[in-house]
């Protein structure tokens, strides 16, 4: 099933080839070009693209008022403003931010991770070297084996955090405290201790992980 | 304003006051014990000898022809009226009759010898009249006497008299505490009016003052009303100014960013179409300028910005490596995608910097940037945490041809110019050190 989404653009040309790049990509576009009649196109559109200088209501007031409404529909905003003060005050409400000049591919991959992050785009399977992932289901497969990998619930929320955020390196401070929802404390060991051990469940090679990549200073990644 | 209310006139008032009733502090101090106590009305009518004696004379003129029983009795009425005198009198044969008198030496008969001693003794004290009884001296004589002590004037003397020293004291001190109301209540008034200067609003602003009187401060106070009224019109105007410069920046990069979308996104579907390599090399020409176009325009309005002090700093207490790290996360895949290799090396345990986040990370955009721009045939860029001159440095290099070499990518001066004001306004200092070989930066806190 295609992804419903909503794209709100005053400039014609703009509109018209992200409209067209988007649909290219697997989704399905509704574009419009003032905001004032967004809420009536709101039925079953899973993410809003909206950009903040329109005519009429600005990008601000509809996407607080979309928000408001539509708590679980993403916003990703588009911008040809960049100054500090606009990206703190869409950030508010906003869940990313591109500016103009954008590059498709870029707008495209915030698409897709903002999609699968609030799970409107939850794959029943993911495809993943050897392994094949039913996240909704807590279920790993090896492909070589056939056999089911089983993950303790830390190892598993930590593996389905970096899955939820493709080709992105999280910090182990973020993953720390998305996956333990408390404050990391510098020089903690635990998630080190956690990952080393999920990669010696999922990897072929644990001194050589292929599949959560270490970012050596930095953090990790899971690349899709 | 008028004479009438202002401070001088009422200055000129007290001043006025004190010296009109000066005259009479000192009389109005007698008057009542005059009144009051008939003891001193009694010593009053001594006082002036010269109508004691008209008196004396006037009573013994009278007399004339009258009976030693009327003289008795004269001299009994007078002795009443002044009983501090001595009285008697002397018939014509030279004796002694009626003595109203505790003196001794008053011969009962009259002699030459014995007048000429009573004369000598008595000269000046007592003070001594003596006047013939009626028009003939053969009636005899009377003799009035009073010593001196009660002819003399009362003497001011604030050691004798208690009182007279408090009430001098009193009217001493009602004057200073009237002159010392005058100026306390001035003083007050002007210490208000500073205060009032002093204290601002939140707008910086001091607020207006209450203007009841219309004196010389009540007119200050109006002066400075006024010059709070210019002030918040000025602020007014200044707003207005910075919002509609704030917009026209605004509209700017709107209207410049609005083409280069559409140039960029053209670019792009321009990639998907068969090109021959030379088409591509322009297209790719095209997308690195549209890059660079829209870092410029980024980076001049955030000059712009930033040197009109219109960001708001909002430092707070950041854990600096947590933050480089987090930074770094998303540029990760920038600086990999051109092959870059990045060494990151930082503490496990946490740095607390005093940073404004927003612009820390607008900083550290920048620097990579240039890294990306200008560095990028060393394909190399660290991050390391060192101790740069003993303070803990921040150190960001790169294995470039440095900074003095001139490429054809412009702009990283104004780049640079904003880290460097950011910088400044969070009190961090930051040094360059450019070789051909590489540059390195180092941020650190200013102690």
């Amino acid at each position: 099933m295609k992804n419903k989404l909503l794209y709100i653009e005053d400039d014609k040309e703009i509109s018209a080839w992200v409209s067209e790049d988007l649909t290219r990509r697997g989704y399905h576009v509704t574009c419009l070009t003032t905001g004032d009649r967004a809420p009536n196109h709101m039925e079953g559109i899973d993410l809003v693209i909206l950009d903040i200088m329109l005519p009429g209501l600005d990008g601000f007031s509809i996407g607080q008022r979309l928000k408001k409404e539509y708590p679980v529909t993403p916003i990703l905003m588009l911008s040809a403003r960049t100054s500090i003060d606009d990206k703190l005050q869409g950030l508010h409400f906003a869940d990313d931010y591109v500016t103009k000049p954008f590059h498709p591919d870029e707008l495209a991959a915030r698409v897709e991770v903002l999609l699968r992050r609030f799970g409107k785009m939850s794959p029943p399977l993911i495809q993943l070297s050897h392994l094949r992932i039913y996240l909704d289901q807590n279920h790993i497969v090896d492909t070589r084996s056939k056999k089911e990998i089983v993950l303790t619930p830390k190892q598993f929320q930590i593996f389905t955090y970096l899955l939820r955020h493709p080709n992105k390196i999280l910090t182990k401070e973020q993953i720390y405290e998305a996956v333990w929802e408390n404050p990391y404390i510098a020089g903690d060991k635990t998630l080190m201790v956690h990952i080393r051990h999920l990669c010696e469940k999922i990897e072929e090679n644990p001194s050589q992980p292929q599949i959560i990549e270490t970012i050596r200073g930095i953090g990790y990644r899971v690349k899709q | 304003m008028r004479f009438r209310h202002s401070l001088l006139a009422r200055y000129l008032l007290i001043i006025m006051v004190a010296l009109i009733l000066w005259p009479f502090v000192l009389p109005a101090y007698y008057i009542p014990s005059y009144f009051l106590d008939k003891d001193v009305q009694q010593k009053a009518q001594y006082i002036d000898t010269n109508k004691l004696k008209q008196m004396w004379h006037h009573e013994a003129a009278k007399l004339d022809r009258a009976t030693p029983e009327q003289i008795d009795q004269k001299l009994h009425t007078l002795k009443d009226q002044y009983p501090l005198a001595s009285m008697f009198w002397v018939d014509g044969a030279g004796k002694t009759k009626l003595v109203l008198s505790k003196q001794k030496n008053i011969p009962s008969q009259w002699t030459l010898e014995n007048s000429i001693e009573f004369m000598n003794q008595s000269d000046g004290d007592p003070i001594t009249f003596v006047s013939y009884i009626g028009r003939d001296q053969s009636n005899g004589f009377m003799v009035f006497q009073i010593p001196p002590s009660v002819t003399k004037l009362p003497t001011l003397s604030f050691i004798d008299d208690k009182f007279l020293a408090i009430y001098g004291f009193l009217v001493f001190g009602l004057f200073l505490f009237v002159s010392w109301l005058f100026f306390f209540k001035i003083r007050k008034r002007l210490v208000h009016l500073q205060t009032a200067m002093t204290e601002t609003k939140e707008n910086g602003i001091p607020e207006k003052i209450v203007v009841d009187k219309k004196d010389e401060i009540s007119e200050l106070g109006k002066a400075f009303n006024y010059m709070v009224d210019e002030l918040i019109k000025s602020r007014q105007h200044e707003q207005e100014e910075e919002a509609l410069r704030k917009q026209l920046i605004a509209n700017i990069s709107h209207d410049l960013r609005t083409p280069l979308t559409t140039i960029r996104g053209h670019a792009y579907s321009l990639q998907k179409e068969p090109l021959s390599s030379k088409g591509k090399d322009s297209l790719h020409l095209i997308e690195n300028k549209v890059d660079l176009l829209s870092h410029l325009l980024e980076n001049l309005l955030s000059y712009t910005l930033l040197s009109a002090r219109k960001y708001t700093l909002q430092r707070k207490e950041t854990d600096i490596i947590r933050f480089i790290r987090e930074s770094m996360a998303g540029w990760y895949p920038v600086f990999e995608k051109e092959g870059f290799k990045v060494d990151v090396n930082l503490p496990e345990k946490a740095m607390i910097w005093n940073i404004d986040p927003q612009w820390f990370m607008r900083i550290l955009d920048n620097l990579y940037q240039n890294v990306m721009r200008h560095a990028k045939s060393g394909r190399y860029v660290g991050v390391r945490i060192v101790d740069y001159e003993g303070k803990t440095a921040i150190l960001i290099e790169d294995r470039g041809p440095g900074l003095d070499v001139t490429t054809d990518k412009k702009g990283a001066g104004i780049g640079l110019s904003i880290v460097s004001l950011m910088l400044q306004e969070m009190q961090l200092g930051w040094t360059i050190t450019s070789s051909p070989k590489g540059t390195e930066i180092y941020l650190y806190e200013k102690k």
